[in-house]
């Protein structure tokens, strides 16, 4: 049975998942909801039932592509496990909190779609992801702000009361404090704990921006609000979940130990590790594991930790990798030597698992920063063009290994330099970040969008037919075409052409980006706001 | 050392259970037996002689860590080696599971395509402890 098989296989099994899991957690809503009504005293027997259900959700449904459900169904069994433990009997407002967690992760089930490590289908007929949802409180003045935002794609909308809110169900919410009272607006953010926090507030002061982060917020702006500043912590903040698990390769020659610390950080912080024991192995490491962080051993038999720490800098590709050491030498003087020769830090043996965790993460999180901010582009956040060819290049090795079809699509805004011309440059930024806002959101996850030049784009889509390509950008399309673009007091409209091109036409990834280019071109000549298949093209002989 | 083979996999949620079938059994090539609780993995791990048993922490009846106990006072199943599987993921419990006599702790959820050489990995290195 191929490999292939088996991703049907599990995948017909999420399916029947699914549809146990939205059964399981309404029984569980049920459950919560029965007991927060309840006059009298929970007995344990009650809330036993309730942690087993919980369990079971944590233990399987990252399993099946809900990590962050299964995250979220850990955190209430242990919330339970605590009541129980602790013998305190549970109020009926904690209960009823409980409830409502449960109900916001059912509803969030129909809105997620599970996440696999490997897509298998094509775009469902029609399907997009959901676009980001963003609640607005605040005075009329932010009426322009929910118009702006919605200008750049995301569900916007003005929700003033708890009830609102709670059936809105906002990723982020945007609060103006300024023309608010914090009993008011702490009302509604209560209903919606898990949306992100943006602040705006009539006041910068140092004073205010420490109640801001005492109040929860995300992200704080004065008035009068930098819109694409805002949009762009906005987007910064819906993106983080997403961001896959960090990386940490261990150089270690005591494997027990080191087996030790990959057990710890995974089961601490999620944290994925690769144990190396032998110093040679190393770069066969860096390069098949590409991680965001390496720990060393300074004393390895054969090649010191600073030695090794030196070799791995030889690469410039390995120089924005923190290298820190791991050793039982607590001598200041002799730390300093080695990080003289190469390495970024050191961490003392023994070592708490909270103090590893706290470090690794940390620094782990820098460096996956780094390296995002190094590989995208500034205005639209996107994948910068050496990255994008990259990415074009493993989609097409992937395919040519398993069969599969990946899509490449050439993407150039039509009539870009009238824009500019007519509007200003400031307006032709807007507009670049507004299709980009609008592929993010309405291409997969798994699908990589990259800026290739002023106006142009590349999305890499990968598990993707010619058909299902050519659908997804073509009503990507028309949504475009159909924003309003505001300059000022004109509002005007923009379109783009397209070229799609499959990896089943062009087994080169070089000749793969031409055949698409060349088809947007075409597109451009059939007269623009239109997507052509790269087959109409002259094929490849 | 001898191959790993045969799995018995102890675990309540059907689901699981049928994913970590298609894991070892099809892309691990391993033999699969699961049960749905301790009382009944006591009966087949007797007849049957795993090589080895994954056996889920918490399940209703008699939870995983009685079950090896109870295991380990049966001859016949006294020397086959226990991994635990389970969602609680504090590094204080990992070793805990490991000083009662667990070999080593899987943690869920799983990748269905790298549990069989999870398993192996923790097999190979059975007898360095």
């Amino acid at each position: 049975m191929s490999d292939e098989d088996v991703r049907t296989r599990l995948a017909a099994l999420r399916v029947q998942y699914a549809e146990r899991l939205g059964n399981d957690l309404q029984t569980l809503i049920a459950q919560a909801r029965e007991l927060a009504a309840r006059q009298r005293s929970v007995e344990p027997a009650a809330l036993e039932t309730l942690r087993q259900g919980l369990h079971r959700i944590a233990g399987s449904a990252g399993t099946f592509g809900y990590p962050a459900l299964g995250q979220e169904a850990r955190e209430m069994e242990l919330w339970v496990q605590t009541v129980l433990e602790t013998a305190v009997a549970p109020t009926a407002p904690m209960l009823s909190a409980l409830g409502d967690r449960l109900c916001d992760s059912y509803r969030r089930l129909d809105t997620q779609a599970p996440t696999l490590a490997e897509p298998n289908a094509g775009y469902p007929p029609g399907g997009e992801e959901r676009p980001i949802r963003v609640g607005v409180m605040g005075a009329d003045a932010c009426g322009a702000l929910e118009q702006a935002l919605s200008g750049f794609g995301y569900a916007c909308r003005r929700s003033a009361t708890p009830d609102e809110w709670r059936e809105w169900q906002p990723d982020v919410a945007v609060i103006d404090t300024a023309s608010l009272s914090a009993a008011s607006w702490q009302a509604c953010t209560a209903v919606v704990p898990g949306a992100r926090r943006i602040l705006l507030s009539a006041d910068g002061s140092f004073d205010a921006r420490l109640q801001a982060v005492r109040d929860g917020a995300d992200g704080f702006f004065t008035h009068p609000v930098d819109v694409p500043a805002l949009e762009r912590r906005l987007r910064h903040l819906v993106s983080q979940p997403q961001q896959d698990p960090y990386r940490v390769l261990i150089v270690d020659d005591d494997t027990e130990l080191a087996e030790h610390f990959r057990l710890t950080l995974k089961a601490a912080a999620g944290i994925e590790s690769r144990v190396i024991e032998h110093p040679s192995d190393v770069l066969r490491g860096l390069r098949e594991f590409v991680p965001d962080l390496v720990l060393i051993d300074i004393n390895m038999p054969g090649c010191s930790g600073p030695e090794l720490a030196r070799l791995i800098r030889f690469d410039d590709d390995w120089l924005r990798i923190p290298l820190i050491y791991l050793s039982a030498e607590s001598d200041a003087q002799r730390q300093a030597q080695a990080l003289a020769q190469a390495g970024d830090d050191f961490l003392v043996k023994p070592i708490s698992d909270v103090a590893l965790t706290a470090a690794v993460t940390a620094r782990a999180q820098r460096s996956r920063q780094l390296s995002q901010a190094l590989a995208r582009d500034g205005l639209t956040g996107l994948i910068k063009h050496p990255a994008i060819k990259e990415l074009i290049e493993i989609e097409q090795s992937r395919t040519q290994r398993s069969g599969a079809e990946a899509c490449v699509v050439m993407i150039d805004i039509d009539c870009f330099k009238s824009i500019n011309d007519t509007y200003g440059h400031g307006t032709g930024d807007y507009v670049i970040r507004l299709l980009a806002n609008l592929l993010r959101q309405r291409l997969r996850r798994v699908d990589h969008i990259g800026r290739y030049g002023g106006e142009e784009f590349v999305a890499v889509l990968p598990a993707c037919s010619l058909d299902n390509a050519r659908e997804a950008i073509e009503r990507i399309r028309e949504s475009f075409a159909q924003l309003e673009c505001v300059a000022g007091e004109a509002v005007f409209h923009v379109t783009f052409s397209a070229g799609v091109a499959s990896t089943l036409d062009w087994t080169d990834a070089g000749a793969l980006l031409e055949a698409a280019d060349r088809a947007m071109y075409e597109a451009k000549q059939g007269g623009r706001n239109q997507v052509r298949v790269a087959r109409d093209a002259t094929p490849q002989t | 050392m001898q191959a790993l083979h045969r799995v018995l996999h102890v675990e309540d949620d059907p689901s699981i259970q049928e994913v970590a079938r298609i894991a070892l059994e099809v892309v691990g090539g391993m033999q699969v037996a699961s049960c749905d609780d301790g009382q009944s993995a006591l009966e087949k791990a007797a007849e049957w002689q795993p090589d080895l048993i994954l056996l889920d922490v918490m399940m209703p009846g008699i939870d995983g860590p009685t079950t090896l106990a109870r295991l380990r006072e049966q001859e016949a199943t006294r020397e086959i080696p226990v991994i635990f599987m389970t969602a609680k993921v504090q590094p204080n419990e990992i070793e805990h599971y490991r000083s009662i006599g667990g070999l080593d702790v899987v943690i869920k959820p799983f990748d269905p395509m790298t549990l069989a050489s999870q398993l192996r990995e923790i097999w190979e290195r059975k007898d360095e402890r």
